[in-house]
């Protein structure tokens, strides 16, 4: 069912709505900057010739994770259940 | 069993919203990456004194560049052509006036011919009529042909007795023609079989 609803959501483009929508509201919120800041402190690290994405996913991807804002959350979660409740099939 | 449905949904739902954030953050990596690769990450970075002499700034009555805002208010300038002394805000409109060219200007002084009154402004009405001819919105010749044939066809126009259907059909088309003759004789009976 999950592969089911994944691929609903891609077929209707409702995947990449959702997407942006979420882009927006993170660079809305500061959180794309406080992530360049800590990308920043991860390329003085590692070196500016000698860094990786794989250092950069790494290192940054957990705190991205973390400090992205509960309203933000909240709303992304709104509009994914209501797509499930038009389009789940149980 | 729907509490059961629930919370599958919203472990689906929840599982969807990590995929998003997941991508979210792999493409701030790989802009990020690329971007250090291609030499312009640091471009918004110079040295720390010239950080400091174009920060924002946030004082009361200043703008962000630090410049005073309402310092024009109260300067006054001298108009060049009555030599009065005119308040800045002011000034641009009173030039327009005075210098008797704009477009408010050659209006204002149009309306007072057309009333009679006699201004000294004889020598600047010259200029307003060539100020006209080049105006866009409307010259003062076509609007002297519009009042006149409104006031032509009141009286005596033939198109009164006719119907509504005629007139509205007939009103757009005639309006661009010079000649004032040929929509009169048009509107004849003989040329409309009924």
């Amino acid at each position: 069912m999950r592969a089911a609803i994944n691929q609903k959501l891609i077929e209707m483009g409702e995947r990449e709505r959702l997407k942006e929508l979420l882009r927006a509201k993170l660079v809305e919120c500061g959180w794309k900057d406080q992530l360049k800041a800590q990308c920043k402190d991860v390329i003085r690290e590692k070196g500016l010739e000698h860094v990786t994405v794989e250092d950069l996913v790494t290192e940054v991807t957990p705190k991205g994770r973390a400090l992205v804002p509960d309203s933000v959350k909240k709303e992304l979660l709104q509009r994914i259940r209501a797509f499930l409740a038009q389009h789940a099939t149980l | 069993m729907s509490s059961l449905d629930n919370s599958k949904l919203e472990g689906l739902a929840q599982e969807i919203l990590s995929d998003l954030v997941e991508d979210a953050c792999l493409g701030l990596c790989f802009d990020v990456h690329r971007a250090v690769k291609q030499g312009y990450f640091f471009l918004d970075d110079t040295d720390q004194e010239s950080m400091r002499d174009f920060e924002i700034v946030d004082q009361p009555g200043l703008d962000v560049f630090g410049q005073v805002y309402n310092q024009w208010k109260n300067k006054e300038c001298v108009c060049p052509n009555c030599s009065r002394s005119i308040a800045a805000s002011r000034f641009a409109p009173h030039l327009e006036k005075c210098l008797g060219m704009g477009r408010n200007s050659s209006r204002i002084a149009n309306r007072r011919i057309v009333t009679g009154n006699n201004t000294n402004n004889k020598s600047e009405s010259d200029q307003e009529d060539n100020d006209d001819v080049n105006d866009n919105d409307w010259s003062y010749g076509a609007e002297k042909k519009a009042k006149k044939r409104k006031s032509d066809k009141n009286p005596n126009s033939p198109r009164r007795s006719k119907s509504f259907k005629h007139k509205s059909s007939m009103m757009g088309p005639r309006r661009r023609m010079d000649n004032q003759e040929s929509p009169r004789m048009l509107m004849k009976d003989e040329a409309f079989p009924q």
